[in-house]
Order: C-alpha cells, then sequence, then structure tokens
C-alpha cells in the first residue's frame, strides 16, 4: 500500500516525484514525516467499520499525535501509513528504474484486491510494485481505483454500490493483460460477468441530492468519486452556446429540437458539419455529471480525472462537455483579449475587394484529443462518452471517423453502437487535455493571424485577406501541419471568400483535408450541394422546402425572393436566399457579447418532494450566480424553464427527461444582480408560480438575461451610495442598512440633543426651538429626522464632504438652516419665536380664555423647554421688551422659573394680573397657589407645595400626586382634623385645575382624579377632598363630553 | 406624509390630522379584533408599526370617510370623530371618540417634531390600553361617525344615517390619550354604556 496515492492518481504521481526527491535531500527525513502527516489526515481514509466514524479530519489528526492508539481509527491510521512506506522501500527497490522516459504500465492505478483470487493477492501486489501501481490492503474511496476480485457473494452483487462506491470491479485477468500488452488495457471487457449483467443499479437524483450535503461539508479533494452516478449537467444554455455563430440561431434551433426528439441525427452521406454541430448539441442529453461535483468539487474533478493518465479513462468523468465549450469561451477571451474586439479596419465590402476566408475545424475534436496520445487507436473506432456501462444505456457524445464509418454517430445509445461495431473502444471526456489543445490550436492561428475569430474551441475563421499571401493554400497546410506536429490531431480546412463557403468548404475537406473554393467555383459547388448543408436550414425547414420539391441549393436559387418571403418571412427568406447564392456579408472577427447565462438540467431530475426541487433550485441557483460570476455579468431578468412530463412512462433513456412540455416563467428586476440569495429567492417566487406536481418535471433551467456588466453596476452603485436609497423607497432592509449609514451621523447629532430626556424628539435646544422653520419636507420623509432634530454645533464639525451630502438630503435646507443658527447664535435667537407666540396671545381677547390658552400652551411647550432654562441668559432676558419677558416667564416650566428669578428680579415682579379671579390659583409659571400654600399654616398644603416644587420638568398636578404618593405616608395621613379651610383650599385648586385642564386634557384630569381616589385610601382628609370634588368633576364632564367619567 | 406645497396651513394640518386618524382608526378596529389579522398588514407610520387594512373595502372606507371631513376639520367644524361598534340589535357598545380641536390661529405645521411625537405617543398608547386589548365579538359591526359644531350647510345629501342607535343614559367615558399640539389636539375616550342603559 502506498501512501501518496491519497488523493488521486494525479496528485498521486506528483507526490511520488517530490516525495523521491526529498529522499535524496538532506533534510528529506524531517519534512517527509511531515508531509506524511499532513496526507494521512488529508486523506480523510475510509476504511471500515468503525474506522469510518473516525476518519473525519480533525479526529484523525489528534488521534495521530497521541500515539499509544486511543481507538481504532487511529490504529488503522498509523497501520496504513505504515503499510504505505513499507510498499514505497519495496517500490524504489523493485520497479525498473531504465524507463525513465515511459511511463510504468499502472502508473496512477491502484488497486484492491478483495476476496480470493487467482493469481494470489500477493502476486497482484508484485505486478502493482513493478509497474508502478499501487495497492491497497484497506480499501479506500479515496485512493483505490480499481477494485480487483473474481467472484462476489451476492448480497455485494445486489447492493453494489455501496460496496465498490462506484469503482470498476474487474477481473484479476486484467492486470495480467495489462502487463503483458505493456500498456494499460480498457479495464471494461475485463468486468466482473456478474456485474455485465446487472440492470438496474442507477440510483435517482434524490440519492444524490442526499449526497451532496455530504460533498459541500468535506474537502473538495477529498470529495469522492460519485462517478456513475449520473446527473445530466446540461452546460449551458442553448443560447449561451450559440454565442460563437449565432447568426446560425434558426439552425441550431433545429438541432435543439432534433435532440429533444431524441431522433437519431440526420443520417448524412458525407461528414458535414451540421452533424458535427449535431454532436456537439447533442449531448446536451448525454451529459453524465452531477452538476454539484461540477460547481462543488472542481478541484477535486481536475484531481480525479487526470488528464495525461489514460488509467483514468475508465472512471467517470464529471464534467460536461457543454459547460466545458461554455466556460472555454471565456478562457479564450481572457488569453486572447484583443480577438474579440471587433476589428475595425475589416474591409466591410467583398464586392471591391476579394476576401479570403479561411474556416478551421479540429477534425472529431473530442475523440481526437482523447486519443492523441495514443496512435494505436487512431485508425480504431473510437467514441466519446460519459460512461462506458454494461447496460449500454448512455449516449455517445462524439465518434471519430474510424467509428462513422461503422455507422456510429452521436447520440446513439453505446447499445446500439456496440451492435453496430462490436470493437468499439469508449474513452471519456479529458477537460483538461480538451483546454490544453485548444490552447494550443489558438496560439498557432495567432501566430499567423491577426484577425482570428473563435467559433468554437475547435473551430475558428481566419480573415487573411489582408495578408500578403500568395497561395491561401499554402499558409493552410502550413497552419494544418503545425496543429498536427503540436497537438497530433487533425484539422481540416476550408478556403473560400467569405465565412458561409469556407465553412461548406470545410465539410467536404473532412477529414484531414482541405478545400479551396475560389469565387468562380462557388456557383457549380452550390448547384449539387442539399439544401440541408446550409447553415440554418434544419428538419422544418428542409421538411417545407421538399414540399416544395426543392433539395438543393440550385432548386433553391429558382425560387424568386418574394415567393420565399411569403412563405418564410423576411429573415429566413434573405437568410434562404443568400446563402443559396453564396452571399455571406458577415465579417470576420465580430464575437457577440453573451446575452444570457443560465444553467439547464434534463437529465435525472427525478424529484420526491418539494424539498427535493427546493435543494435543487438552490443548487441550480448557485451554478448560475458562478456562471454570471464567471462572465462578470449580472442580469435583470429571470427565467425558469420547467419540463413537464407529458406521460407517466418512463422515457426510454434512462432518466432522461422523455417527452416533455415546456412551461416557462420570468421575472424582470430594477437591479441588476449576480447575488444567490437574490436568485434564490427569484427562483423560488417563481417556481411557485408553476402550481406543478414536482413529480412531473423533468427537466429544470434557469436562465439571465438582460445582462450588465458586473463592473459597470459596481461603479454605479458606488456613485449614488447615500443617495440612491434615500431617494428611493426601498424595501425595508435596504432601508436598514442605509439607515445605519446616515443615523450614524445623525445619532450624534440626536444625542448632544438629549440632554438627560428620555424622550425621542423631546428636549430642544433654545437654537432649535427658535428654528422652528417653515421646512415643510424634512416632515415628509420619514426617514430623515426633521431638520431641527439635528445639532448645529456638530453639523458644524463634520467634514465638508458629509455636509454636503447631508444638506443634499435636506434639499439645500441645510445651510439655510446653518447660516441661520449661525445668526441665532450670536444670542439675539434664544427669544426668536417667542414674540410671534405672544402675538397670539395678544390676539385672544377674552381673559379666561387667555389664561386656558395659556396654560395649554405651556403645557404644550413643557415637552421642549425642559432643558431650555439652563440655556437662558438672564441677561439677554433683561433686554427685551416688557411683553415679550411676560410671554417667556409664561411660557417656562414652573421649575426653572425660580432661576430665572433668581437671576433677575424683573422677571419676578411681572405678574399676570388681568386674569378673572376664577382661576388664579393655576395663573402664572409657578402658579399662585404654590406660593399661597407655601405660607400656609396646614401641613398637608406646604407639602403639596413642597411636592409641586420637587417634581422634575412639569407643572402637572398629577405628577405633584404622583410624587407624594411615593412620599412620606406620615404628612399625609397625620392629623383628622385638618380644618376645613385646607380642605377648602385643595379643592378649589381641584376645581380649578379640572375647569381649566378638562376641556383639552382630559386624560390628565383623569390620571390626577384616579391618584387622588388611592391617596384617599391612605388619608381620610384627601378622601374628603376626592368626595367633594368629584362632584364638580363629573357635572364639568357632562358639560363638556356629555358623560360621566369612570373613574 | 406626503403634501404638496402650496397648500394653505388649515389644508396641509387637515389632511395631517386625516392622515392620522386613518390610522389611528385602523389601529382601533384592527386591535378589537373584528376582523382576522389576515385582513391588515404591518406598515410603518411615523417610525412606528401600524397596521393597514388589506381589504380595499376596508382600507377605502375608512380612508374615504376622512377624506370627505376634510373640508369640515379645515373650517373647524368637526367636534368629535367616533368609531363606533355595535351589535346585531344596533345598539352601541363602545364608541372610540376623537375630540379633535383645530387651532385655527396656528399657522403651519410645526417642523419641530412636536406635533409628531405627541402623534407617535397617542398611538402607543393606543396599542397598549387597556379596553382595546379586550377583543369583541366578531358579529359586531362598526361604523365611523362625526359629531359636528353645527349642521353642514351644504348639502346633506352626501351623509348617511348613522345605523347605531342613542343611547338612554350618559355614557361612561374612560380617557385614553390626550394630546395638546399646534395645530391641532386630538383627545381620545371610550365611551361606555352607563351601567343603567338597557341593552
Amino acid at each position: 500500500m502506498s501512501s501518496d496515492s491519497s488523493h488521486s492518481a494525479k496528485s498521486a504521481s506528483n507526490s511520488k516525484r517530490s516525495f523521491n526527491s526529498t529522499n535524496s535531500n538532506q533534510s528529506g527525513a524531517n519534512s517527509f514525516s511531515k508531509n506524511k502527516k499532513e496526507r494521512v489526515g488529508d486523506s480523510g481514509q475510509k476504511t471500515l467499520g468503525m474506522a469510518w466514524g473516525s476518519g473525519s479530519r480533525s479526529s484523525s489528526r489528534s488521534s495521530f499525535r497521541s500515539s499509544p492508539f486511543t481507538d481504532f481509527g487511529s490504529y488503522m491510521e498509523v497501520k496504513n501509513r505504515k503499510l504505505h512506506e513499507q510498499f514505497d522501500a519495496e517500490a524504489s527497490i523493485s520497479s525498473h528504474g531504465g524507463s525513465g522516459s515511459k511511463k510504468p504500465v499502472f502508473h496512477g492505478v491502484s488497486i484492491y484486491v478483495d476476496g480470493y483470487t487467482v493469481p494470489s493477492s500477493q502476486e497482484l501486489r508484485g505486478y502493482m510494485l513493478k509497474h508502478g501501481g499501487r495497492f491497497e490492503n484497506y480499501f479506500s474511496r479515496q485512493r483505490v481505483t480499481h477494485i480487483i476480485c473474481s467472484n462476489l457473494p451476492n448480497s455485494k452483487v445486489k447492493n453494489l454500490r455501496s460496496f465498490s462506491c462506484g469503482l470498476p470491479v474487474v477481473k484479476p485477468t486484467w492486470v495480467l493483460d495489462c502487463v503483458v500488452a505493456d500498456k494499460l488495457l480498457n479495464w471494461a471487457p475485463y468486468q466482473l460477468d456478474q456485474l455485465a449483467s446487472e440492470t438496474n443499479n442507477q440510483p435517482k437524483l434524490s440519492a444524490i441530492l442526499g449526497l451532496r450535503s455530504n460533498l459541500v461539508a468535506c474537502d473538495p479533494a477529498n470529495a469522492p468519486l460519485t462517478s456513475d452516478i449520473n446527473i445530466s449537467e446540461v452546460g449551458d444554455s442553448a443560447e449561451d452556446i450559440k454565442q460563437p455563430n449565432q447568426e446560425y440561431e434558426a439552425f441550431e434551433h433545429d438541432i435543439c429540437d432534433e435532440a429533444k426528439d431524441k431522433e437519431p441525427s440526420c443520417s448524412n452521406k458525407c461528414e458535414n458539419e451540421v452533424e458535427e454541430t449535431n454532436e456537439r448539441r447533442r449531448c446536451s442529453d448525454i451529459q453524465s455529471i452531477t452538476q454539484t461535483l461540477s460547481m462543488i468539487s472542481g478541484s477535486s474533478n481536475k484531481g480525479h480525472s487526470t488528464s495525461f493518465d489514460p488509467n483514468f479513462v475508465e472512471t467517470y468523468f464529471k464534467n460536461s462537455r457543454l459547460h466545458f465549450i461554455g466556460t472555454w469561451r471565456n478562457r479564450y477571451r481572457k488569453r486572447f483579449p484583443s480577438s474579440s474586439r471587433p476589428s475595425s479596419s475589416s474591409s466591410a465590402s467583398s464586392t471591391c475587394h476579394r476576401n479570403t476566408i479561411i474556416h478551421i475545424d479540429m477534425d472529431c475534436f473530442f475523440v481526437s484529443v482523447v486519443i492523441r496520445n495514443r496512435p494505436g487507436l487512431w485508425d480504431k473506432p473510437v467514441v466519446v462518452c460519459h460512461s462506458d456501462n454494461p447496460r449500454g444505456t448512455s449516449e455517445i457524445s462524439s465518434a471519430n471517423y474510424p467509428a462513422r464509418d461503422h455507422g456510429v454517430r452521436a447520440g446513439l445509445f453505446v447499445r446500439d453502437a456496440k451492435a453496430c461495431c462490436p470493437h468499439l473502444v469508449i474513452v471519456p471526456y479529458d477537460f483538461e487535455a480538451y483546454e490544453e489543445v485548444a490552447d494550443q490550436f489558438y496560439s498557432i492561428l495567432h501566430k499567423h493571424c491577426n484577425k482570428v475569430q473563435a467559433m468554437s474551441c475547435d473551430e475558428a475563421i481566419l480573415d487573411i485577406t489582408d495578408l500578403d499571401v500568395d497561395d491561401p493554400q499554402v499558409l493552410a497546410s502550413l497552419i494544418r501541419k503545425e496543429i498536427f506536429d503540436t497537438t497530433r490531431c487533425t484539422a481540416s480546412v476550408g478556403i473560400s471568400n467569405n465565412i458561409l463557403m469556407a465553412r461548406l468548404a470545410t465539410k467536404s475537406a473532412k477529414p484531414n483535408g482541405q478545400c479551396y473554393l475560389p469565387p468562380e467555383k462557388v456557383n457549380d459547388f452550390l448547384k449539387q450541394l442539399p439544401i440541408k448543408a446550409l447553415p440554418g436550414i434544419g428538419r422544418a425547414l428542409e421538411e417545407k422546402l421538399k414540399g416544395r420539391h426543392v433539395k438543393t441549393c440550385g432548386e433553391l436559387r429558382m425560387i424568386s425572393k418574394e415567393s420565399l418571403q411569403k412563405d418564410f418571412g423576411p429573415k429566413t427568406s434573405d437568410m434562404l436566399w443568400n446563402h443559396c447564392r453564396g452571399i455571406d456579408n458577415r465579417l470576420v472577427g465580430i464575437i457577440q457579447e453573451s446575452k444570457s447565462v443560465g444553467a439547464e438540467v434534463n437529465w435525472g431530475v427525478r424529484f420526491k418532494d418539494s424539498k427535493d426541487s427546493q435543494v435543487f433550485l438552490l443548487s441550480l441557483c448557485k451554478e448560475v450566480s458562478l456562471r454570471l460570476h464567471g462572465c462578470g455579468a449580472r442580469g435583470r431578468t429571470f427565467t425558469l424553464k420547467l419540463k413537464k412530463r407529458k406521460t407517466d412512462e418512463e422515457p426510454v433513456k434512462y432518466m432522461g427527461c422523455g417527452d416533455c412540455d415546456n412551461l416557462c416563467h420570468s421575472l424582470t428586476v430594477p437591479m441588476a444582480t449576480d447575488d444567490v440569495d437574490v436568485l434564490k429567492r427569484i427562483t423560488k417566487q417563481l417556481f411557485s408560480q408553476f402550481h406543478i406536481d414536482v413529480k412531473e418535471i423533468r427537466g429544470v433551467g434557469l436562465h439571465v438575461t438582460k445582462l450588465e456588466s458586473a463592473d459597470s453596476v459596481k461603479h454605479g452603485n458606488e456613485k449614488s451610495s447615500l443617495r440612491s436609497w434615500l431617494a428611493s423607497a426601498s424595501p425595508s432592509k435596504e432601508k436598514e442598512n442605509k439607515d445605519h449609514k446616515l443615523v450614524n451621523i445623525l445619532h450624534i447629532v440626536d444625542t448632544k440633543n438629549q440632554i438627560g430626556g428620555s424622550h425621542h424628539h423631546q428636549p430642544r435646544s433654545n437654537a432649535d426651538v427658535g428654528n422652528i422653520l417653515s421646512n415643510q419636507e424634512a416632515n415628509h420623509s420619514s426617514d430623515v429626522p426633521p431638520l431641527s432634530d439635528l445639532d448645529s454645533d456638530v453639523l458644524e464639525k463634520l467634514p465638508p464632504e458629509i455636509f454636503s451630502e447631508i444638506n443634499d438630503i435636506y434639499s439645500g435646507k441645510l445651510s439655510n438652516f446653518m447660516s441661520k443658527h449661525k445668526l441665532d447664535s450670536n444670542g439675539v435667537g434664544t427669544s426668536s419665536i417667542l414674540p410671534e407666540y405672544v402675538e397670539g396671545v395678544a390676539a385672544e381677547s377674552e381673559p379666561g380664555i387667555i389664561s386656558e390658552n395659556t396654560a395649554a400652551s405651556s403645557s404644550q411647550y413643557i415637552d421642549m423647554m425642559p432643558s431650555a432654562s439652563s440655556h437662558i441668559d438672564p441677561s439677554i432676558i433683561q433686554e427685551l421688551p416688557e411683553e415679550i419677558k411676560n410671554g417667556i416667564t409664561n411660557l417656562f416650566p414652573a421649575h426653572s422659573a425660580p432661576q430665572i428669578r433668581s437671576h433677575d428680579h424683573l422677571v419676578d415682579q411681572v405678574k399676570p394680573t388681568d386674569h378673572s379671579s376664577s382661576h388664579q390659583l393655576w395663573v402664572g409659571n409657578s402658579p399662585q397657589w404654590v406660593e399661597k400654600f407655601k405660607s400656609s399654616d396646614s401641613q398637608i398644603l406646604r407639602f403639596f407645595s413642597d411636592m409641586y416644587s420637587g417634581v422634575g420638568s412639569t407643572h402637572r398636578l398629577s405628577s405633584v400626586l404622583l410624587k407624594s404618593f411615593s412620599a412620606n405616608e406620615a404628612c399625609l395621613g397625620g392629623k383628622t382634623t385638618e380644618c376645613d379651610d385646607t380642605v377648602r383650599c385643595l379643592c378649589q385648586l381641584l376645581k380649578d385645575y379640572v375647569d381649566l385642564e378638562l376641556e383639552s386634557d382630559l386624560e390628565e384630569i383623569h390620571t390626577c382624579f384616579r391618584l387622588l381616589q388611592r391617596l384617599s385610601g391612605r388619608s381620610k382628609f384627601l378622601l374628603q377632598v376626592y368626595n367633594t370634588t368629584l362632584p364638580h368633576l363629573q357635572t364639568a364632564m357632562r358639560e363638556n363630553y356629555g358623560g360621566s367619567l369612570r373613574v | 406624509m406626503v403634501r404638496k406645497q402650496n397648500q394653505s396651513p388649515e389644508t396641509e394640518a387637515s389632511l395631517f390630522l386625516i392622515e392620522f386618524l386613518e390610522v389611528a382608526i385602523t389601529s382601533i378596529v384592527f386591535l378589537k379584533g373584528i376582523y382576522p389579522i389576515g385582513a391588515f398588514e404591518r406598515r410603518r407610520y411615523m417610525n412606528l408599526v401600524v397596521h393597514s387594512a388589506r381589504h380595499p373595502k376596508l382600507h377605502r372606507y375608512i380612508h374615504d370617510s376622512l377624506i370627505e371631513l376634510v373640508s369640515y376639520f379645515q373650517q373647524g367644524m368637526v367636534e368629535r370623530v367616533a368609531v363606533i361598534f355595535f351589535n346585531a340589535a344596533k345598539i352601541p357598545i363602545e364608541k372610540f371618540m376623537f375630540k379633535i380641536n383645530m387651532n385655527r390661529s396656528h399657522g403651519a405645521i410645526m417642523e419641530d417634531g412636536a406635533l409628531e411625537s405627541s402623534l407617535r405617543a397617542f398611538l402607543i398608547k393606543l396599542s397598549q390600553s387597556e379596553p382595546l386589548s379586550k377583543t369583541s365579538s366578531q358579529e359586531w359591526k362598526w361604523e365611523i361617525a362625526a359629531y359636528f359644531r353645527s349642521l353642514p350647510s351644504d348639502n346633506g345629501d352626501r351623509w348617511i344615517r348613522t345605523q347605531a342607535l342613542q343611547w338612554q343614559q350618559p355614557p361612561l367615558i374612560t380617557p385614553i390619550k390626550s394630546m395638546k399640539a399646534d395645530p391641532f389636539s386630538v383627545q381620545l375616550y371610550i365611551e361606555h354604556p352607563d351601567l343603567l342603559e338597557p341593552i
């Protein structure tokens, strides 16, 4: 057992190399053991039973450190490590070191032998040692690549997946044959007979969805290969794929239709491009990769499907070809940024200047890349297919030319293909190799020509008009040769005067040829060309034209443009008319920006319940969001497509979508987004609109359109930061965010204002009162505190930028406010509003009303005034005109009045004298009764007077009563023999208060009497007062309110 | 609080008032539990969570009734606005009286937030007062009624007769909240039938 096969074959090979080198190093021992520790810890090895439980990262690490084995898991770990070391030591001796250039046969292969085998497990181990393989004594999902056994018990056959974890189970003869052949053979023919007949073992999607959470949790590198779990990942949306040659939309659309119908693609004799393209589209149904795997464990994919290692052909791959094509475009753009720009210099007119266009296309790219390093397969029929499942129900996605000669085409089931061609070799995708070859391919093209238009990863168009080339054919063969030398894959070339003809020429040049179609030959070439060969003509159009007895381009030319327009509409008829004449005015080098980003899954979609579907939608959102990030785009319109099955029958294709209705709903949001959470919300909303039984769903796709570049969006966001949220009536969440921003500033402002006040906005500084501007807006925008809430001192200190921003929010009023405040702070302002008020009083003529009004107004201002007294400069008051002074003294709360008085005796002398006597007790800032009671003989009256001075900010009777509630009872309850005069005084006080307040403040009166009622329980004196005043109250109530107060 | 510029102070104050009344009345109806909770949705008014009627008819009734009163508010004719709950026999069970006093001598709404904070305090008190937390039977009906200081001179045909009957005895009054501010003061109290009232 080797230590360093822990990750995957690729990393295994790497680590082996590094391991050897460190050994030769001086510091080898140390770093080696360190490496080992990490590796062991990382591998999260799955062995057996209990060991599995302790296999988690943390526990394995910690248990490893505590050397006496705490449990079985740590023991197994150390044992495995030791076995690996032994194996490595033996391997370094026994492996034949001479073949340095050639990789050993079993490079990257790691076998686990299950049960009795012939030859024995020890012999197999020997072979592995000798030929660079690995041998695992204990099964580990992460390290083992092949399970070797000759016989399996029935239970294991039945439950193969749990036994093999999807790894190939192979007969021991495979190892022997590989050694004999000195190369790694396909294991498929050596599969255990018991399993070859195995029929149904394929899990439903739900099984994988269950797995998913585990996958996310664990280190991607440790993510198990769920290779024969096939969730199709249909890569990009059709539109997305269409991008490179979007002119051919209609054409490709038809192809898509074909694919849906599950009909074998057109059986054209010549291997034309239609078929090529078709192949590519085909795989939309065939993709075998779980979507999760492709997105969650991207790194693990690479790790496992190591490109150079032919041993991994058997490993089911986990990526989608369409996804590859889609992502390749982004990659290409990054690599050759210049080419994505339309070249401005391109000469538009094809008439005045003869263009020369080269269309170059790799021959059966997806196959030839995989087998490029295996010349033995070049003349053999080879197909690329995601799964070499013994049932043969997977579809072929690409076939090479020898295979096509046998009638094997893309889209066929492997089963049928094998019937056509028994020796068919099936290889999986190798995405790293595709990437590498595509990059090489384009490097060569860019070297020769600066006008390159990428059509796909394996197909490009060159405009060599401006190049000084005598014979385009020579250049073409040069490029082709270079491509072959570099990539060992062949390419075909078509040369003509426009893109259309070049492409058609390529078709006839295939495979591995080139065809030059000079303009004078175009007519002859087209004459016999079946219309189907033209891009843009699919099955539907072909049928239509067939109805008119049009089969070749020559026949199509007979039809007048008008007649075509009548039948096919302006766009299609234009296309037909031009194409059948070989006219194509498109310029080389123009790549359309992506118009849509999306992901669609039409394979393996079987939901058990709505929970399944929700989980699935979420992962779909994640994928789409990732793709949006990848393209650097954000979208505004979101479209959810569902495929709803038409019949109850399961489709022929395993887990396929079958015959479906396509449903779709879309939603446009005002702000472009690529945020996963937003996507999730929108998707959920869209999904709920379908009202569909989740069991009926066979495919789900999410597409994002109306794309905007993410950069510009971001930029815009920053620009409108503070303003945008203020301007828009945004949802609450956003609001809260933004509140934080500004309110932080305003809070500073606010707290300065709140001088000990517990109310929200109550306490105002004088300056604020003075600034009761007729500013209406501030009140409207409920988000922004009123202008008057702002503390000018704080505002003054703000940095100019912030000030101007706030000023903007208040639509410029802030600066007014500030300038006003500056005036105020000069000392005049303290009284600035007061004159106004006094005027108001003067307008009223009836004395009774005046007193009432005064009281009302003062209580109304009470909330604002408390902090005011301290702000008042007595010297200023002294300077004021007489009536203003009156107003001020009336206005200020009683408790602050003495303060003023102490400063200024003038104020003290100014007492309202013109009021009627009835309410005199309550007149004045410090009501008369306070003074009167103070000088009274009665203890109780003095008590109330004291209470009044003691209450804080208000001069309400209720506060006085409330305070006396908590005060010393002795005073109240004391003598029962209070003279009637005292009672009379108090009653008068209350009656006056009722008369004064009842009209406007029922609540206050109510509170007073409730308190009095409670106090009267303690004091007979107060009971007497209560009983005396209550009838008065009720009478007043009836007069004012037409009912009696419930006390 | 959407108001246009160039409105007379009275109009502005009246609009402000009816807006407030709309919220307060909806709160009362909500708190009394005549309608299922689902008939209301949470909204924010003056930075307070209030409830607003979701049913268009309910919403329209409250809104339109109050809108009709705007001109009378301006003239200072409206003395009280009542929310009357009555039973199947049309005998009022509870009346929520908004006693309104427009201070017409006063000019525009002050921008210092005093009014706003008073109104906010009003709504807070409203939502926590005891009589409101007592849920009522769902068979109750309710209406909005306005009490005028004098008969309006204009066409009376727009007016609908109140459905509720009058009480024989003067009611018992429980004050809830009084609020004094410029340009208007509002007091809310509840009238209950006198104990002697035959129901």
